[in-house]
């Protein structure tokens, strides 16, 4: 639509990847702003951050999307085992602890759980953990690293994929899959989501980390019951939850952008906003509509404990697991592809699989600051 | 007779203007929908081109750039893999299965609309049947391996038995080729096999003296079409490589086609200008394998009724 001229004056909602995909098409909002004085106090802090830029403000925010622990009460109670807990304090609850009760609540076809010296890793029936649904560069974030989910420096001309702490990061999910089987390989996820249509629905899968997207897409009318628990902390004993933005933005060559503007400040607005994000899940982007939108989500899902979600947008991740970097595309692509050579075993060694990431990224941030 | 002359040539005039007239739906659409854009990919392929800013002259700078780009090898490499064993596995099956087919047994007309039915179907929601098909977990392929002992490969998810997949699932639409096939084996004049019988010939030497080569045009048909094809896969690869094998081309880039880096240069990555370059680069490779083709066609196609070398008596 870009390319023949007849792209829409609005578009969103979109969460940061979209808006860094397409950097280049859309129109900064600040002249709008500034024009009247447009008041973005009443704004949560994080959600203007996270789509704007030194060169533009993309647009208004809508939402965000924190992320979190959700997990299969029913699989804990058979497993005889204490609930990941909500409490944001308990310093217990980090990624050695989600290796040691993923284990626990990974289950063979004969009911051996992955402890177990009899278990098989041929035959699971059932998976502790999984965050199968999270990017590489979301998956990588938690580890805290300097760049925390922007694999480059901060003047986007250095690769840094292969720090310690990815390092780490990808390693411990390479160890979750190949050695302690907590955790499912790429064949097993995409029979888990062929037979159940996403990993909690498919009843197979104990704990997942995901988005509040997600409960709008996949919690309706499941046959057991399920609850929200706080991220957990990383080695360096750090919490960080990456989380998903989305906002509205109007495309530069807009002939209208003067009523697209007015569009997307009334779907923004305090009387709007909150009923646009039940649609979407998102933690509505206004202060002032926090009650109202918490009491709406609470009524939707009365038995969850929406505490977490709001605590969990406290730990996001800056720079965003989605930000924009030079050759995005690219960028995205290789990272992916180191994810999937470890998902699918075809190296199990997280070090040289994000060296060889490393020195790719490199060439292609090299490439992109030649041409410009 | 001058008159006569000028009648002729007015009337050859008219004549020409009514075939133009004719032809001219195809010629309109052909210039606007073919030519046209295939003009302005090439310009577009000496351009830096994101589709949102205009285009800027950039030279041979797109060519230079593919042949030192490891993912285009990576790619042209994939594709060859792929025709490899795409190519001489379904011109053999479509062969075969025309041969069978073409017996007089009861029943025959609904064995060969199930035989073709398959190819009619295709696109994306066969391919995602094939996925399910393909899963090493819960797919039929191995459920079935496993029956007889078998553990099967990780298909899909493996980058070794990747590309042996997608040639698996390309023999799905086998029978548009099949039906070709069949038509030509019907056309085979029968006073030739019984003047093979007649010189004592059995099956295996009338099949080989007299059905091959006057089924060669027919092959050759089908090989120029059908290695057009596999350099043209995309639709396949693009939705059975989306999931958590690392992305479309996946895993590792095992798959990662031709046409696929083509559409992600274009369409993920906004380099429409190296994507016009790649697309260049790939009518001169299929230009050149098919012109191949049709040179070694006399040394192997056959025409009824042609004599090789030797002049009629």
């Amino acid at each position: 639509m870009f390319a023949g001229g007849n792209a829409p004056q609005l578009v969103g909602p979109n969460g940061v990847s979209t808006i860094a995909e397409f950097f280049d098409s859309w129109a900064d909002i600040t002249p709008f702003i500034e024009a009247e004085n447009f008041d973005t106090s009443d704004f949560y802090g994080p959600a203007v951050e996270l789509n704007q830029y030194p060169e533009i403000n993309t647009g208004l925010p809508l939402g965000l999307y924190p992320s979190f622990i959700l997990y299969n009460i029913d699989m804990f109670d058979a497993a005889g085992l204490d609930y990941p807990p909500s409490d944001f304090s308990d310093t217990s609850w980090n990624m050695d602890k989600i290796r040691e009760i993923g284990m626990k609540l990974t289950l063979d076809a004969n009911g051996n759980d992955a402890t177990s010296p009899d278990f098989d890793p041929e035959n699971i029936g059932q998976w502790g953990y999984g965050d199968q649904w999270s990017e590489m560069r979301a998956l990588l974030a938690r580890e805290g690293a300097p760049d925390v989910g922007r694999p480059t420096s901060a003047d986007y001309k250095t690769a840094t994929a292969n720090s310690p702490e990815n390092i780490m990061a990808l390693q411990w999910y390479s160890d979750g899959i190949w050695k302690d089987h907590f955790i499912p390989n790429a064949e097993q996820g995409d029979a888990m989501d062929a037979t159940g249509g996403s990993p909690i629905e498919s009843g197979l899968q104990a704990i997942f980390q995901t988005h509040t997207w997600y409960l709008t897409e996949s919690i309706v009318g499941l046959p057991f019951e399920v609850q929200l628990a706080a991220p957990p902390f990383n080695h360096k004993g750090e919490r960080i939850a990456v989380i998903d933005a989305d906002n509205f933005t109007m495309p530069k060559d807009a002939a209208h952008q003067q009523e697209a503007w007015e569009v997307m400040k009334w779907l923004t607005a305090p009387e709007q906003i909150v009923d646009v994000c039940l649609i979407y899940g998102c933690v509505p982007a206004r202060k002032s509509v926090q009650d109202s939108f918490r009491t709406a989500f609470q009524e939707r899902f009365p038995d969850l404990n929406l505490d977490v979600i709001f605590e969990s947008i406290e730990y996001l991740d800056i720079p965003n697991n989605e930000a924009w970097v030079p050759n995005w595309g690219r960028v995205n692509e290789i990272m992916e592809n180191a994810g999937g050579i470890i998902k699918t075993g075809t190296n199990i060694d997280a070090k040289s699989v994000l060296d060889e990431t490393n020195a790719e990224l490199q060439t292609v941030l090299d490439e992109y600051w030649a041409s410009q | 007779m001058q008159w006569l002359n000028t009648r002729q040539w007015t009337l050859a005039r008219r004549e020409a203007a009514s075939g133009y007239l004719f032809v001219s739906p195809w010629i309109i659409g052909f210039a606007l929908l073919t030519l046209g854009p295939m003009i302005a990919s090439l310009y577009f392929s000496f351009t830096k081109y994101n589709i949102v800013d205009p285009p800027k002259w950039i030279g041979i700078e797109n060519y230079s750039r593919l042949f030192s780009d490891p993912l285009f090898w990576q790619s042209l490499k994939v594709t060859l893999h792929f025709a490899v064993l795409a190519l001489p596995s379904g011109l053999v099956l479509g062969f075969v299965l025309a041969i069978l087919l073409n017996q007089k047994i009861p029943g025959v007309n609904l064995w060969r609309t199930l035989y073709f039915l398959p190819s009619v179907l295709s696109g994306v929601a066969v391919t995602l049947l094939w996925i399910i098909i393909f899963n090493p977990q819960i797919g039929a392929i191995n459920q079935l391996l496993e029956k007889i002992g078998i553990k099967g490969p990780g298909w899909l998810n493996d980058p070794d038995w990747a590309i042996p997949s997608f040639a698996i699932m390309a023999l799905w639409g086998v029978g548009s080729s099949m039906i070709i096939y069949l038509a030509g084996l019907q056309g085979v004049p029968v006073d030739l096999y019984d003047a093979a019988k007649v010189d004592g010939a059995n099956s295996w030497q009338r099949f080989r003296a007299v059905t091959i080569p006057m089924m060669t045009p027919v092959l050759f048909y089908n090989l120029v079409l059908g290695l057009i094809a596999t350099f043209s896969y995309f639709t396949q690869v693009y939705v059975a490589t989306s999931g958590a094998t690392g992305g479309a081309g996946g895993p590792a880039r095992s798959t990662l086609f031709y046409n696929l880096y083509l559409y992600q240069a274009a369409f993920k990555y906004f380099e429409m200008g190296y994507a016009s370059a790649m697309a260049w680069v790939l009518f001169v490779i299929i230009l050149i394998l098919t012109g191949l083709v049709f040179r070694s066609s006399s040394l192997w196609v056959y025409y009824e009724g042609e004599l090789r070398g030797k002049s009629e008596s």
